[in-house]
């Protein structure tokens, strides 16, 4: 057997047992998920057995109400998420970008909610801080003598948006920050002589320069907010009504809480292809941009 | 910039930038402040720690919360070791080895990173419940394996191919074996990179929900799905409540803080420079 063929077993080998895990956990699954959504299966309903229905789920979804104001939510949270975080994101960038005292413990305390749980992160938010009798809001609220922000209920995907940003700004930072260290002296001196002013030089050099750091941290930033759910678990619901559900979270309801697994699974197909959808967007908006001459 | 700024100004700045700071930490901050109050003094919320106790923590340890942390603590350690095992390999074999459709093959990893974890849930509920893995540490185990092996990957192919290569071909030259140098010179030099890809797994495998909530019910739960139905169970114990949350919280926080400037070039594929 000749050397470089030897070589190519060899690397396969290595890498079959990674395939084999992965494929089992997620490649299988994924198309199992979607034979089921072609059936009908009402867990509480056995009578009704396991129908092969066709594409009347989809038809289903696609009539349903619920169905659209939760693509609607999603979209709204991913938008407003990012949007905020990459502006905070350069915000607090900005200001650990510079040697202070204590710049170390102010760059941990931005960092820290990152690696903090969602189940957790929900819980403190909606209860010492979010609650509208006991926590920080009804405190305030009663201070100046106003009616506490109903977190819960009107503004229940608001408090999503503001538990992501709250999540994820960090991870934006961890990014935007590398970016405007690694700015070379030369295009900020250059920028000196010239007697740019702070905001202009911000936005007409140092933005522009990190512009590759601040897509990657969108591109993730957008893959992991579509998968959002613990946060809405612990804090929402989903409620009042659909209002703060997000697709997952939708998926969640249906198969697991109304036992509709082949209309769950339906959803769920649904869900992956507008994720990837979204992800090949933004890929090729970004792609597009940097083919562009400056 | 800072030069030009006048000394009050300056000064004022850096005032102004910790608060900001400590305004954003604010709830993890008064989640610590809380957990050594007592529970009567908790209400109404004041930063003012009146009589100071460690009574919380005592009284949360002694719940069913030790066997909790123990199932995440296995499945972590379990997962990344498991991760890192079966991962970093792929990544070698990608990077240095001959494999006809390497760049494919790296896609097909990454994109399986990209499905909602909601995507594949039923079918691995029915597959764990006919395999009997339903709510077993061995069950969770697998699931985590199977779904940050990609991370893993990932995370690692920036630190592999930082390795240089005339390094291996001189010592292929010495004729060390490719086992050795994998030991002896990969490793060595991608360490930390891939140590780092560890802490993110385990800091992804404890805190991760989703598969958890739906996968366990009272042998394998593990820390989030106890946190989230604290309150349910356990009542409006705040003082205890974050006690607890402290408790689960500080072990990816100190991990994240050890691993956050690695996780940036690993994460960004090298993308950008951490």
């Amino acid at each position: 057997m000749s050397e470089a063929l030897q070589r190519r077993r060899r690397s396969l080998l290595l890498s079959l047992p990674a395939i084999v895990v992965v494929a089992v956990v997620t490649q299988a699954p994924i198309l199992f998920t979607f034979g089921l959504s072609l059936v009908r299966w009402i867990v509480v309903r056995p009578d009704l057995g396991i129908t092969f229905i066709g594409l009347d789920n989809y038809a289903d979804i696609f009539m349903s109400r619920d169905f659209y104001e939760v693509v609607l939510n999603t979209a709204l949270v991913t938008v407003m998420s990012l949007a905020a975080c990459t502006l905070l994101g350069i915000l607090f960038s900005l200001m650990l970008n510079r040697d202070f005292p204590g710049v170390n413990v102010v760059r941990t305390l931005i960092i820290s909610p990152f690696f903090v749980m969602d189940a957790v992160a929900g819980i403190i938010w909606r209860a010492i801080i979010l609650d509208s009798s006991f926590g920080w809001n009804g405190y305030f609220a009663s201070l100046f003598r106003t009616k506490p922000l109903d977190f819960f209920g009107v503004h229940s995907l608001l408090t999503i948006v503001v538990l992501i940003v709250w999540q994820w700004t960090p991870f934006f930072v961890l990014i935007i920050l590398a970016g405007f260290q690694n700015i070379p002296p030369e295009v900020m001196d250059s920028a000196r002589v010239d007697g740019t002013g702070w905001f202009k030089e911000l936005v007409f050099i140092r933005i522009p320069v990190i512009m590759n750091h601040i897509e990657v941290a969108v591109l993730l930033g957008l893959i992991f907010v579509l998968k959002v759910f613990g946060l809405i678990f612990v804090t929402t619901r989903g409620g009042p009504g659909y209002s703060s559900a997000n697709l997952p979270y939708y998926v969640y309801k249906t198969a697991f809480l109304g036992w509709q697994v082949g209309r769950g699974a339906a959803v769920a197909v649904v869900t992956v292809i507008i994720t990837l959808l979204a992800i090949t967007a933004l890929f090729r908006w970004f792609r597009r941009r940097i083919g562009r001459p400056a | 910039m800072t030069g030009k700024m006048r000394r009050p100004g300056r000064i004022l700045g850096i005032v102004l930038i910790w608060i900001v700071a400590i305004l954003w930490c604010f709830p993890l901050l008064y989640m610590l402040i809380t957990s050594f109050k007592g529970e009567a003094d908790v209400l109404p919320p004041s930063l003012w720690i009146a009589h100071p106790t460690l009574d919380n923590y005592a009284s949360v340890l002694r719940y069913q919360i030790i066997h909790i942390i123990l199932n995440s603590a296995v499945i972590s350690v379990a997962s990344v070791f498991a991760c890192l095992v079966l991962g970093v390999p792929v990544t070698y074999a990608l990077v240095f080895g001959r494999l006809r459709n390497s760049d494919n093959l790296f896609f097909w990893f990454l994109s399986t990173t990209l499905l909602p974890p909601v995507a594949v849930i039923v079918p691995v509920f029915l597959m764990f419940r006919v395999s009997g893995l339903l709510d077993t540490i061995g069950g969770m185990i697998l699931i985590y394996t199977g779904v940050n092996i990609p991370i893993v990957i990932w995370m690692t192919r920036s630190f592999l191919l930082d390795v240089p290569q005339e390094i291996l071909e001189s010592s292929s030259i010495d004729g060390s074996s490719r086992l050795r140098s994998f030991f002896g010179i990969i490793l060595p030099l991608a360490r930390q990179g891939i140590i780092s890809t560890g802490l993110l797994v385990f800091i992804f495998v404890w805190n991760e929900f989703f598969f958890s909530i739906n996968l366990t019910y009272v042998n394998a739960a593990t820390v989030p799905v106890y946190m989230a139905s604290f309150m349910t169970q356990q009542g409006l114990f705040w003082a205890k409540l974050c006690a607890i949350s402290t408790l689960v919280v500080l072990p990816p926080v100190v991990l994240g803080w050890l691993a956050q400037r690695s996780l940036v070039k690993g994460l960004t594929m090298g993308a950008v420079k951490g």
